[in-house]
Formats: structure tokens, sequence, C-alpha cells
């Protein structure tokens, strides 16, 4: 596959500009960028009507104890740790057991409300990504995992700056937790911190 | 008052009057306040940061990234492109770097002399600090039999290509080889700010206040400055309470990126603030051997193959690039591995075979530091054509040196990923564009952002780092370098800043 392609304006130099966007990690869905965004997805959206997005995304299972994120944002990122880290291939570790989305809704709470808003738009638009840019009707979460995994796999080169962007701050937040669960280390040869785990 | 107070649960007084107040704790930080403590002054220290000791450091990477770094572990550019590591702890940088000594190369301070007018910060003058700087730090080369097996390859694959390199100097006394030093060790072993200097400025009389964030300098043009202090809950996450201390003298310390974050929202200084910001970008690089490495045993770091360095390159200072090899936690090592799904977790289930390096390319400057309208900081970074060039060009010479060293492949981590597993591959790397949020690039030592200049117009602080127009209100940290010091920035900034602050209390001490 070939690298994604560096366009102009791509965010490899933004302006100079101050007081518009978000440095963090977990913070890079500027109100810029997502105006943009939204307006050069209004077709699909406008085509669909909120009434028919909502009818779209469907019922989420409920889920008790959270304080950031709904129940269907819990379930876009739950649906995206079952491809990152696939159940049924490889070394068993049940990541649906781990709850890491729980772990992103404690995380929400130590962040400043300008992340929080940013990083709950970056779910929605990972939810919507299949109507947003390929005009399908269906979601993120009701895509069947292998081709889940694909089209986030597709979102890692894209083009497209801001799917890369959401792309690697879901991959790099879920690879840090599921890796650090005491569970997996024996998966993958690591017998756990040198001093057993100080606490 | 002296001693270490926690704001997070203990009291401040809302209104105190010091003769200095240093913002930031790390390796300027400390080293200005001990100094300043020692010369008889009233010292107070705010860092945002806890106090992480002993077993507080825990050896996980979910809880120590959250609570060492910067934006716990997620600052990065505003495309993404550069993961931007900064220590947010007592003690800074200091406590979460992989306690690497390379001072200042002498070809650095001449282009300084030259280029940028400042021959004061010469070899000579500066032999003294940077003297006490390696006695402080128990500065030494990493013993022969302290290389692990992941360094001993690189080495290995160096030599047979006939390449320079050496074993670095450090400053770990009595390491037991936990191989966690990213996230803090709990054996105590690194002689760093927090283990040196700032107990000796608590004995000289300093007081350090942590869960103490400085938000603004207010009344900066009087002889009594205000800094406004929020103190942080307990993890560090949100802001409980306002006081002010007043200050004859403010020192700002607080790393390239949150110095010209607390200048710019305070209103101080001229249009050079915030701008001439190098991150001297990492790239990691990762091996696969057929037999274990263990890497994440032992020293990560020990061994840098120089052959492609540069400290005296006319235009630049120090240029080139440079190889060190690397090893994280399982977790901070999965972040940089583009992989989903099986691929995944087949990759992660190589950890004990992996060996690792990063390329550290020194960069000229061409980074921001802004600020979003919250008030919290906003980096902006170009990667320069040059920089991709030699970007390349390390990770071919990695990529030789391992496998010359054996690996049956090496990967470089982008999306989507190149793998080497002959010289015939290496054609791959041609394509590598570095385009935003495709690589996993690092930034670790980040300088510039209130840049040392001998006039006005071509700097934020003058030669004694005091910010131009601004009495009284000065710069010791990486903020203050006008090209990269050095391959790491711990042993510079200490030397620095030691004579910055020398000088300083000296001043005081005339009236």
């Amino acid at each position: 596959m070939a690298p994604p392609a560096e366009k102009k304006g791509d965010g490899s130099r933004s302006s100079a500009r101050k007081g518009t966007a978000s440095p963090d990690l977990f913070a890079f869905l500027s109100r810029r960028r997502w105006l943009k965004l939204t307006l050069g997805a209004g077709g699909a959206l406008l085509g669909t009507g909120l009434g028919g997005a909502i009818v779209l995304r469907g019922w989420a299972p409920w889920v008790g104890g959270l304080s950031q994120l709904d129940d269907h944002e819990y379930q876009t990122l739950a649906k995206l740790a079952t491809a990152l880290f696939p159940p049924a291939q490889g070394f068993e570790a049940d990541v649906e057991r781990m709850e890491l989305p729980r772990l992103f809704d404690e995380f929400l709470e130590g962040e400043p409300e300008e992340n929080v808003t940013d990083l709950r738009r970056a779910l929605v638009l990972l939810e919507y990504g299949p109507l947003v840019y390929e005009h399908r009707l269906t979601t993120f979460s009701r895509l069947p995992r292998v081709e889940r995994e694909e089209h986030f796999r597709s979102w890692m080169t894209s083009d497209d700056l801001t799917q890369r962007m959401v792309s690697i701050a879901f991959r790099k937040f879920l690879n840090l937790v599921f890796y650090d669960r005491e569970e997996v280390w024996p998966h993958i040869g690591y017998p756990g911190p040198s001093l057993g785990a100080p606490r | 008052m002296s001693g270490i107070v926690d704001l997070s649960e203990a009291e401040a007084p809302d209104e105190q009057t010091v003769d200095v107040c240093v913002v930031g704790s790390g390796s300027g930080g400390a080293t200005t306040a001990r100094i300043l403590a020692e010369a008889g002054l009233e010292v107070l220290v705010l860092e945002e940061g806890g106090d992480f000791v002993g077993t507080r450091l825990t050896q996980r990477d979910g809880e120590m990234y959250d609570q060492l770094y910067m934006d716990r572990g997620g600052r990065a550019t505003e495309d993404l492109s550069i993961s931007v590591l900064q220590g947010r702890v007592l003690g800074g940088g200091g406590v979460i770097n992989a306690s690497d000594v390379v001072p200042i190369p002498e070809g650095v301070l001449r282009h300084w002399a030259r280029a940028h007018g400042l021959g004061h910060l010469s070899a000579e003058a500066l032999a003294p600090h940077q003297q006490r700087v390696l006695a402080d730090l128990s500065a030494s080369r990493i013993a022969e039999d302290q290389l692990n097996l992941a360094n001993r390859l690189l080495r290995g694959g160096a030599e047979s290509l006939g390449w320079r390199g050496e074993v670095m100097m450090h400053n770990r006394v009595g390491c037991g080889g936990l191989g966690t030093c990213l996230i803090g060790c709990p054996l105590g072993a690194k002689q760093n700010p927090r283990a040196v200097a700032i107990p000796a400025a608590i004995q000289a009389g300093a007081t350090f206040y942590t869960r103490a964030r400085a938000v603004r300098i207010e009344e900066a043009d009087r002889e009594l400055k205000t800094v406004v202090v929020r103190t942080l809950d307990e993890r560090g996450y949100h802001e409980r309470s306002e006081l002010r201390i007043q200050a004859r003298v403010v020192v700002v310390a607080a790393n390239a990126v949150a110095t010209p974050q607390l200048l710019l929202r305070s209103g101080i200084g001229n249009e050079h603030v915030g701008r001439h910001v190098m991150l001297q970008p990492q790239q990691p690089i990762v091996a696969l051997f057929d037999h274990e490495v263990v890497a994440f045993r032992g020293i990560p770091q020990a061994f840098a193959v120089t052959e492609f360095e540069r400290e005296d390159d006319p235009e630049h200072g120090l240029w080139g690039f440079r190889i060190e090899a690397v090893m994280g936690t399982p977790g901070i090592v999965a972040t940089l591995l583009p992989f989903v799904g099986a691929e995944n977790k087949a990759m992660m289930t190589e950890y004990p075979r992996i060996a690792a390096s990063l390329l550290l390319v020194p960069d000229a400057p061409s980074g921001t530091v802004g600020l979003k309208g919250s008030g919290r900081p906003l980096v902006q970074y170009t990667l320069r054509e040059d920089l991709r060039q030699r970007l390349r060009q390390a990770v071919r010479a990695a990529a030789r040196a391992y496998l010359a060293a054996g690996a049956s492949e090496v990967l470089v981590p982008v999306a989507p990923a190149i793998r080497i597993r002959s010289q015939a591959d290496l054609r791959q790397v041609d394509d590598l564009s570095f385009a935003p949020a495709t690589t996993g690039l690092l930034s670790a030592h980040q300088q510039g952002g209130a840049r040392m200049a001998g006039s006005a117009a071509d700097g934020a602080v003058d030669p004694e780092g005091m910010v131009w127009g601004t009495r009284d209100v000065y710069v010791f940290d990486t903020s203050v370098f006008p090209s990269s010091s050095s391959s790491h920035t711990m042993a510079p900034v200490m030397t620095v800043s030691s004579y910055l602050a020398t000088g300083l209390a000296e001043r005081y001490s005339r009236g």
C-alpha cells in the first residue's frame, strides 16, 4: 500500500495563528477542522437526515457507571477494541471483559472540558465514518468485525489528515491500556515489572 | 519554611512574598533554586507535578505516563505528527529521561558565538559549571558489563560496518537494571536534580510547592512581580484554588513549551517568544531477532552510533543524526506500532525478541508555541525537507546496522509499516513521506521558544537570560538555546542554568 500523500494544507504546517486548536494527543479535532469536515460531509448527513442518522446508529446496550461517555460512544470504542485486539485471533485475551472504554471514560474525567468535547466528537466521527466518507448506510459499530478492522486500517493510511488523527489517537490509547494489563503479559513474554509492581 | 509542600493537601497562604520565585523544578529550575538559595536568597519553586520517588514509581505504563508526563503523556504537535514528551513531576525531565549525559559540544558553543552573538557562553566560561554539573550527576561511562544484549547488537552491527560509536555517559549509581528508566527509577539510581539539587536547595532554605501551576505573571514591570498560581488536585487533573506569590525576581524554567506559554499568557516579551522552537524529532525503529533479546531489562539506552553526527556544522552547529538503542515497557512500545487486528497481537508476541533504536535528528528552529483560547499551549511544527532526508538516511543506516547484527527483519513503524529483510528492501525507505499522523515520531529534547540573543531584534532573552524589556524576569531552561545544544539536554541545561543563576546571584548580592 502506498503511503498517504502529503497534501498542501494537510496539517504538515498549519498557520502561526493562535488560539484555535488543541495540541494534545486527544484534543485534535479543532473547531475549524470539525466545521470543515462537517461541511464536506454535509451531503451524506443531510441525505440521511438527523433522524435517519439516529436510526442508523441504532440501539446501544446500557452501560452503568459512566461519567463522560454515553452508551453509544462506549459501544464505538468497545467495537474498536475488538477490531484492534480480535478475541478469536492470536493469543487469548478477553478484551471485552477488560472494559477498555471504561478506562477511557475515567481518562476523560481528568481532561479539560475542551478535550472531552473534541474526543467525543472524534468518537461520533468514527461511528459515522462509513456514512460520512463512504456514503454507506451503516455505522462503524454495525460493521462486521473484519470489516471494522479494515475500515480502521484504511483510516490509518488515509489521505485525509482528520481520519489519520482520529485513528492514531484512539489506537495509541487502546494499545497503552491493553498491553499494560497483567493478563496480557504472559502472552507477549513480558514477566512484568522487575520489582513486582510495588504500590 | 523550607522543604516540599504538596498543595493538593496543604494550605498555602493566599499571598506571600519571596526574593525569587522559580517556575519549574526540572534541570533548569532545580539548579537555579539551589544556587540562589545557597547565595542566601529566599527561594520558592512552583512545580505543577507531584513528588514521585521510591515505590510511588510503580513501573506501570498507565499510571506513570499519566502522572509523570505533561498532559498525561498525551502532549503532541497540533497535527499529531510528533509526541512531545516532557516531565511534569518534581525534578522534571531528569526523573523520566534515559539518564544520558551529553555535555554541549564545543562546536555548538562556537556556532552560538558566531551565529547568535553568544560569545560569553564559551567553553572556558562554562567549564566550572559543567564540572560541577558532571559531579552532581555522578556522570560516568556506562560499564561494559552493563550493556544489555540489545545495545551490544547495535554496537556489533555498527562495528561490522566500520562505523564510529560510543558507550554513553550516564548519571546512574547503583543501577539495578530494572529497565523502566522512562517511567522513573524506584531504586533512586538516577543522580538527577530530584536526588541532588532539590535536597541541596532545601538544605539551603528553598521551598518547593508541588501541584502548583503558575498561570500568569502580573505587574512584571514593577519591583515586586506577582505570580498567579492555581493549586491542583491530588492527581494534578483539576485546579482547586488560587494564590498569589510576590517576588522581586521571577525565573521561568518550565520547559520549551510551558515557558513561552507562561510568557505569552502574561503578555511578557517580544515577538520572539514562542518562536524558533526545535523539537529534535526522534524516529523509532524496531529490529526483530530469531532469538531472545530481552531489551526491556538492563539499561535501555547505552550505546550510540555517532558516525553520522556532526558537532560543528557551519550553519547549524549540531547536525546529521545519531542512532541510540532504546526500549520501553509493553504499553508504550505498542503505541508506536502501526498494526491492528491479528497483526497487532502477533507483533507484540515478538516483544522479547525486539531490539529498538531511536534515530535522533537535530533540527533547525521550525516550530512555534502559541496559545489556545483556553490558555493551553498550541505546538506547531514544520517537518522540513532537510530533516526528512536525514530521517530517511538514519532509517537506512539503522536498518543496515541491525541487518548486519543478524536481525531477521527491521520494521519502520509508520503507517503503512515498512518491513526490511534485506539490503534490497532498503529502497522502500525512499517512499517514506513522514506525512502527519503516520509516524511514531517523538520529541524528548525541546529547545528554543525564548531564545537568547545579543539583541532584542534577534531573540527573546538577553545574554544574562533576562526577558528583553522586562526587568528581573528571567528564563533559565532549554527555551534559551538558539540551536540544538546536544543530543541530550539535561547536562546542557544544568550547565547553562548554573552559569546564568550564578551571574544572577552575584548581581543580586551587589544590589
